[in-house]
């Protein structure tokens, strides 16, 4: 986030230790659990799904009238169903949203984890080393951010074999157009960190490429990966439910929110509860991660560390 | 024959028959005038008669005028009347030739005269590369058609000849009694050879219906307006009510049935040329004005489960039929919208062709008989089977296959969906590799006869290469019968014939028909005359009008 | 000299990129499982019609020689089959659509103007609320305005814009009845028409972007304001409103332009998920549509005019950058563009 000030070293109020600082701020808590109860809910899906007694893939046409329309109240919640059941299939609402959250989860944090693996390894060497590696890192850059990625999705959900799993496929095309942008970041940050005084003092003395790039750089990176995965995820979780809602995310039966808030629209009028129930588990999620990683950031960043928002 | 997907529906852009269930249609309103808007989800209209698959009653059917043309009334099956020709055609004495006499009279929009060497041409034509993509029934039939390659590199088709201007004489490889309704198709309709330009023509057509097309906003908007050269009395089967139609390009599906349903400003003269989605037809029924909109076709053609006869497991028939039993016919039918999506289905010539009979030779509860599946495959020795199910990834698709998918589920057998592009899907399932166990498809034969119900789905000639036995069906003694009942010059008898290979090909089980569709339309509160029969299962353009 | 050279290196960098692009496009489509003359063959549809099919569209020749005709169509136009039926496509030729019988060329240039209509107006929309906003929110930190700011930016950046644009849809063009829901009209035939179709498109968009540009100026502006040179202005004596407006604010749209540019040509390319949820013919839905029938040059074509829209929003971000940041020469512009 920073342009090429020097960060403030001599900051005129007492530094808080980052964590304290996290904890004081009211959103970033509630995000933060707020993620952390999700997380469990995807977690214990299939104990939860059994307490309620249903699994999300059993059809149950006696909840539904001739047309497909749940009976009963507010699309049919009740002691059996929590949520009500879905439209046409009779599938339990409940079940379906809590195993949603683990396809969210999987596909987001794993998606992140490769995005930012790339992301980082690329955007460290193509800084510190420069040149024509630079020069064409850059290129490869632009054209992934050229690639109309939706496009090509779903090209390659025809041409993926069929013994690979389509979850890990969208998993690696979302993390494998993801890189890009932490790369560019962290680009910039190195070439920033290059210059400075403690890092030339290291050359100076001897220090090989391996030592700078482990003991000088990346810690001085990680705030800034930190922070920058925390708010990869909810774009992940969203790029997952924007595939599932153009068709071409994780194949059904398997749950997801995407492609079931994309089914629910249609219903909107009829049966609100269906989009209700997946969408607000959506937007809380993204909600939540958005909020904590603000704190995370604010808390982190020596420039607003110690400054109370 | 037509495979039924919501891509392919949208792009028939309407052909209706009759069979309208509608007690507050208007009878007789012969009312001219007004401008009736069209609401599609299609991106493109292609006019050039050459590349077109269109029904004779819808779009296409507006601007060009063929030899013959349908005659869809509501409660009535659909019958093949003369359109420009004085007649249905006539045999001649070797059984494999029909003559046709032009009607007199019969003039272009711009006033020249339609003559035999013009549908000659247009014909002709539609054997060219560059303009390929329709229907093409005529092209293995006519002698010599199978090497002539287009009036374009040079040569004419031999065996269309003209005598006079008023003549034309057909010279056909074999006998075949639905030619009449082959005429009907779009290929046979005249195109003037001086005004022929292949790269534009799909924009702007020489019109000889009651309509031509005035303005074309590629992907869109298209407007027609009257051509005053059609003259009424020569046509039987339009009325050429509206004085402008617009056909709205693009539309999203769910939003254009709103707009249907909100029924407001010009969204009353207008009707929609897809499907109602089945959300939107639960939202219809709880509204009693749109409830009254709302056009049904009788059931009609068939969705059907097939079965890749050649691969795995599926070689057994004992296998195939457990999978008759244990497929929930409920559930599909609820994913199709429920009641008014379909009927159950039992048998592969479907209602409303002549000569069909009723039986069932998997009697079971409409969810299936999950006892019977399973006690069949044990007998199989096959308890644990694994399949894939092939499905384009739309969402009323999708909800189909996993209505399949776990009714099987039920009886022990593990269905894996697999969602491609429709493209994607009639590569694999019509091509040379079908990597697929199981998938749904939809059935409507391009005319209503028994043979379109039978020979594209179970004819061994229709393995792959493009063909649609997506079965991949082989059995010698069905196609003896099915050459039968084709060359049959007695309708009685063949029909008997057909009746017969009908049931012959469900003993092997090799598909599990599941609904006989019913295709739900809904218009604006000033549309009148609009209906939708069995078959082919889509609003008859032709005959609708607005209220004055 | 300096500058033109490092010029030059750009355009041939983006040339190279383009390519780079075209290949990978025509590759990915030509592993397709799916035959693109499959959908031009009639019904019905026998092998021999195919291959008729498949070689006047050129598609029975291997695709590495599909390619370099694409490639040499570009500078000097291309040619199928013959005789009266023959196709002409004039250089740039960026290939022909046999589906929709028109050249790529002219199907751009035809739905350009729609998805330009919304994109530009969106940006703007977004632009001025979502920098505005932040820099309110930045100067009134802590205050109820900077609160309800950044609660309702938050909240913007977590909705999905499907789910908002076809909620938007239900609400205010069904329920309320106050903006029309059928499609985009063209400029030239009713400005007023024009505006009211594109009304809430541009709400849906800009809402959801105002957002994140909320966020980031509000963040850029707190580290701002805390600098120095802020101290010192502010110690001379100016006025608040100079020292943000003149000092501040240049330092702000740094890295806020760098985003725009990105985000701006990006959307130009074709916002394919709006496009299709209101019911828009522009590229993004010219592009899906093509995909769905493998119309093969059309993806090619409408990939390659996205992608070089991204690219050259890229380079004006550099010079941008350049612009406003007087330290900096092009080149370094170009390396620092780089941070978020």
């Amino acid at each position: 986030m920073v342009v090429d000030a020097p960060p403030v070293s001599a900051p005129t109020r007492q530094a808080r230790h980052p964590l304290r600082q996290l904890l004081a701020d009211r959103w970033a808590v509630a995000g933060g659990v707020t993620i952390l109860v999700f997380l469990l809910v995807a977690v214990a899906a299939p104990l939860l799904s059994a307490l309620e007694g249903h699994d999300p893939y059993t059809y149950d046409t006696n909840a539904l009238t001739g047309d497909g329309v749940p009976i009963g109240f507010g699309g049919g919640i009740s002691t059996e169903h929590w949520f009500g059941v879905e439209p046409q299939t009779g599938r339990d609402l409940f079940a379906i949203v809590v195993y949603g959250a683990r396809t969210s989860f999987l596909v987001g944090f794993a998606a992140t984890a490769l995005s930012i693996l790339i992301g980082v390894v690329v955007g460290v060497t193509a800084g510190y080393f420069g040149g024509w590696y630079d020069r064409i890192v850059s290129r490869f850059i632009d054209v992934l951010f050229g690639f109309p990625w939706l496009v090509f999705v779903i090209a390659i959900g025809a041409i993926a074999p069929a013994w690979l799993p389509k979850q890990l496929l969208i998993i690696l095309v979302i993390g494998l157009f993801g890189w890009p942008g932490i790369a560019r970041v962290i680009r910039g940050q190195t070439l920033a960190l290059k210059q400075r005084t403690f890092v030339v003092a290291a050359t100076a003395l001897g220090a090989g490429p391996g030592h700078l790039l482990r003991r000088q750089y990346l810690p001085n990176l990680v705030s800034t990966i930190i922070v920058y995965s925390t708010m990869t995820i909810p774009g992940m979780i969203g790029a997952e439910a924007a595939l599932s809602f153009l068709g071409v995310g994780v194949p059904p039966p398997t749950p997801a929110w995407g492609r079931t808030i994309g089914e629910a629209i249609a219903w909107v009028q009829t049966d609100p509860m269906f989009l209700i129930f997946p969408g607000a588990a959506l937007f809380l999620v993204t909600l939540a991660f958005n909020l904590f990683g603000d704190g995370l950031r604010d808390a982190l960043d020596p420039r607003t560390r110690g400054t109370r928002r | 024959m037509k495979r039924l997907t919501a891509v392919a529906l949208a792009g028939l852009l309407a052909l209706a028959g009759c069979g309208a269930n509608d007690p507050k249609k208007e009878e007789g309103g012969e009312a001219k005038g007004g401008k009736l808007t069209i609401l599609s989800a299609s991106t493109d209209i292609n006019f050039d008669p050459a590349k077109s698959q269109n029904l004779a009653i819808t779009t296409l059917g507006l601007v060009l005028r063929r030899l013959t043309t349908w005659d869809v009334q509501p409660g009535k099956p659909a019958v093949v009347v003369p359109d420009l020709a004085t007649d249905t055609g006539k045999i001649g004495a070797d059984g494999k030739s029909w003559t046709y006499t032009l009607k007199d009279g019969l003039t272009y929009a711009d006033g020249s005269a339609i003559t035999t060497a013009d549908i000659k041409y247009g014909i002709e034509r539609s054997f060219a590369p560059e303009l390929s993509g329709g229907l093409g029934y005529h092209k293995s039939l006519l002698t010599g058609g199978d090497k002539y390659k287009g009036p374009y590199t040079g040569g004419e088709l031999a065996s269309i000849e003209t005598p006079d201007a008023k003549t034309i004489v057909f010279h056909l490889t074999t006998a075949y009694g639905d030619w009449p309704w082959i005429v009907s198709m779009p290929a046979f309709s005249p195109v003037p050879k001086a005004k022929d330009d292949p790269k534009k023509y799909n924009q702007n057509p020489v019109a000889s219906g009651p309509y031509q097309v005035s303005s074309y906003q590629q992907g869109s908007l298209v407007k027609l307006t009257r051509n005053p050269k059609w003259d009424a009395k020569t046509d039987q089967v339009r009325t050429a009510g509206p004085d402008e139609i617009d056909f709205q390009l693009g539309q999203e599906t769910t939003v254009a049935a709103q707009r249907l349903i909100a029924d407001t400003g010009d969204d009353r003269n207008a009707f929609g040329a897809g499907f109602v989605p089945p959300a939107q037809l639960v939202q219809i029924q709880a509204n009693p004005t749109a409830k009254e909109r709302l056009v049904t076709s009788e059931p009609g053609a068939l969705t059907y489960l097939a079965l890749n006869t050649q691969r795995g497991p599926l070689k057994d028939v004992k296998v195939r039929q457990a999978i008759e039993y244990a497929v929930d016919k409920k559930a599909f039918q609820i994913a199709s919208g429920g009641t008014t999506g379909g009927d159950p289905a039992s048998t592969l010539i479907t209602p409303g062709i002549a000569g069909r009979v009723d039986y069932n030779l998997y009697p079971a509860d409409p969810a299936g008989d999950v006892a019977k599946a399973k006690q069949l495959l044990t007998e199989a020795g096959q308890t644990r089977l694994k399949l894939v199910l092939l499905s384009e990834n739309d969402q009323v698709n999708l909800a189909k296959a996993q209505a399949i998918q776990q009714g099987l589920q039920r009886a022990g057998i593990t269905v894996t969906i697999k969602p491609v592009t429709t493209d994607a899907w009639i590569e694999v399932a019509t091509g040379e590799k079908p990597d697929f166990d199981l998938t749904v498809s939809g059935w409507q034969p391009d005319f209503p006869s028994a043979n379109g119900n039978i020979q594209p789905l179970f004819d061994s000639t229709q393995i792959g290469g493009g063909g649609y036995n997506l079965a991949r069906y082989s059995q010698p003694e069905v196609d003896t019968l099915i050459a039968q009942a084709t060359a049959e010059g007695d309708p009685a008898k063949a029909q008997a014939l057909w009746a017969q290979a009908d049931k012959r090909i469900l003993q092997d089980a090799p598909v599990v028909p599941l609904l006989y569709a019913k295709n739900s339309f809904l218009h604006g509160s000033n549309v009148r005359n609009f209906s939708v029969a069995a078959f082919p299962g889509y609003p008859n353009y032709l005959k609708v009008s607005l209220k004055n | 000299m300096r500058t033109l050279r490092y010029l030059a290196t750009r355009l041939l960098g983006m040339v190279g990129t383009l390519l780079v692009i075209s290949v990978l496009t025509y590759a990915v489509f030509y592993l397709l499982p799916s035959d693109p003359a499959r959908l031009s063959c009639g019904r019905p549809c026998t092998p021999d019609r195919l291959a008729e099919a498949s070689a006047f569209m050129g598609y029975s020749k291997p695709w590495l020689q599909q390619y370099l005709d694409f490639l040499v169509g570009i500078v000097a136009g291309r040619h199928f089959g013959s005789g009266l039926a023959a196709v002409d496509c004039a250089a740039p030729c960026f290939g022909y659509s046999f589906r929709l019988n028109e050249s790529v060329t002219q199907l751009i240039v035809d739905r350009a103007p729609v998805t330009f209509s919304i994109a530009i107006g969106a940006a703007a929309l977004w632009l001025i609320v979502g920098v505005g906003a932040g820099v309110v929110a930045a100067v009134k930190r802590g205050t109820v305005i900077d609160r309800s700011a950044m609660v309702f930016s938050t909240i913007g950046v977590s909705a999905p814009s499907y789910l908002v644009g076809l909620l938007g849809i239900l609400l205010f063009g069904f329920t309320l009845d106050v903006v029309p829901v059928g499609g985009y009209v063209p400029l030239t035939e009713s400005p007023v028409d024009w505006l009211w179709h594109l009304v809430l498109p541009w709400t849906v968009l800009a809402l959801l972007s105002a957002a994140v540009y909320a966020r980031l100026t509000r963040g850029q502006m707190l580290e701002v304001l805390s600098e120095d040179y802020i101290r010192t202005a502010r110690a001379k004596g100016l006025r608040e409103r100079r020292v943000i407006g003149r000092h501040a604010l240049r330092n702000v749209l740094i890295p806020v332009a760098t985003v725009f540019g990105l985000d701006l040509g990006t959307l130009l390319g074709g916002a394919v998920i709006s496009e299709k949820v209101f019911s828009m013919q522009g590229l993004g839905a010219l592009l899906i549509d093509a995909v769905g029938n493998v119309d093969l040059p059309l993806i090619v074509g409408v990939t390659l005019f996205s992608a070089f829209l991204v690219i050259f929003a890229n380079f004006l971000v550099d010079l941008v950058y350049s612009v406003l940041d007087p330290r900096m020469s092009l080149s370094d512009a170009a390396a620092s563009s780089g941070r978020n």
